[in-house]
């Protein structure tokens, strides 16, 4: 299983099984999959040496930018799964295959989002293809559409 | 209003300012009153947060086939209301195998959608900044004084069902942006922690945009593997 970006092949397996991370393609892979996984558990060892092996691998500011990243999603994932929320059809569509081949279809929150279809699921790869060049055309409307964040009330 | 001093500055690398100004904003968010809890109720619901990490209930649910199959009371302060105190624990420490009838029974229990939205809100700011704080090796912040007041209970006009077990603005698209939009406060917040931690939501749509020293495939892969061991299918 590979998903393309930017023009480069990556192995998706990673996501599922750290193990794999060797093969994703992706630069200090490992170091990146060992402090996800350590975070999202509870041995403080390991923790710690995660912590150094990616220091030492890519220096104190990628650490602190893959902490933030790593905490970022230990609340997205909460808000998704908390709220019940379907994943988005778009993102279904282009995602079908993948989310099969990794086994994502297998998680109790797959039930919240239907089925994309077997014409979806055979469009998914191209719609891939075409899409960062569609985000990008897209960018300026989806930053008018997002807008900024609405003041807190005080 | 509070002023939280939170600062990295004895962190054993050098932090950002993005980072501790938002985490200052999101602890000054949880101690004020919200739409439907006082400032005290949402710092007790981060006093919780913390608890949920020693509850032998919820490591003994964790470990279970199913998490229904055991039953107990949580360990904690438990001032809340018995349904916070579980909505409040499951979704710490085994958001992965929430269900609509899960939430249907908290909602009988007394619990109404509002409240539980602003719950998931105080719940996932403490959860991402303690996880910030674990990541870097520092201590967790102390929580913030409950500033006074009461809620304002004020319900948005216009929300929909969207798919969602809580109702939602209506929309299309932006699923995640939108799941709190019962309570539009925990959306800023929302907001907010995310371009500190991660990316604005205009700069997500270029696929070429990394975040600091990672590239955007080393950001993705981060963020991919927290979702999976989180079994997040979102």
């Amino acid at each position: 299983m590979s998903g393309e970006t930017s023009g480069r092949d990556y192995g998706l397996a990673a996501i599922v099984d750290g193990k794999a991370a060797h093969a994703s393609g992706i630069d200090h892979a490992e170091e990146l999959v060992t402090l996800a996984e350590a975070m999202v558990g509870s041995d403080d060892a390991a923790l710690a040496s995660a912590r150094q092996g990616l220091r030492d691998a890519m220096g104190a500011e990628a650490l602190v930018d893959a902490a933030a990243v790593a905490s970022n999603f230990e609340r997205m994932v909460r808000i998704a799964d908390a709220t019940g929320i379907p994943l988005d059809p778009p993102v279904n569509a282009m995602t079908a295959d993948i989310q099969e081949e990794l086994g994502l279809t297998a998680f109790a929150a797959k039930s919240q989002t239907p089925d994309a279809g077997r014409l979806a699921r055979a469009a998914g790869p191209l719609l891939r293809r075409i899409s960062p060049r569609l985000m990008r055309a897209l960018a300026p409307r989806l930053q008018r559409l997002i807008g900024a964040p609405p003041e807190p009330r005080v | 209003m509070s002023d939280s001093a939170i600062d990295y500055v004895s962190a054993p690398v050098p932090v950002c300012a993005d980072l501790p100004a938002a985490h200052r904003r999101g602890w000054d968010h949880l101690a004020r009153p919200g739409r439907w809890w006082t400032g005290a109720e949402r710092v007790a619901i981060a006093t919780e947060v913390r608890a949920a990490a020693a509850c032998p209930l919820c490591h003994e649910r964790k470990q279970a086939l199913s998490p229904n199959a055991v039953t107990g009371t949580h360990a904690g302060p438990g001032v809340l209301p018995p349904a916070a105190v579980e909505a409040v624990h499951r979704i710490t420490t085994d958001p992965g195998r929430l269900s609509r009838g899960w939430l249907d029974g908290l909602e009988a229990d007394g619990l109404s959608d509002g409240h539980y939205v602003e719950l998931v809100g105080v719940v996932t700011t403490v959860v991402s900044i303690d996880s910030f704080c674990r990541g870097l090796g520092v201590p967790l912040h102390a929580l913030p004084e409950p500033e006074p007041g009461e809620p304002s209970r004020a319900r948005p006009d216009g929300l929909v069902d969207g798919g969602a077990w809580v109702p939602m603005t209506a929309g299309r698209f932006g699923n995640v942006l939108r799941a709190m939009s019962l309570v539009p406060e925990e959306v800023s917040n929302l907001m907010v922690l995310s371009r500190a931690h991660y990316l604005a939501p205009e700069e997500m749509a270029d696929i070429e945009r990394g975040r600091g020293a990672l590239d955007r495939a080393q950001v993705e892969l981060v963020a991919a593997r927290v979702s999976a061991l989180r079994e997040c299918f979102y």
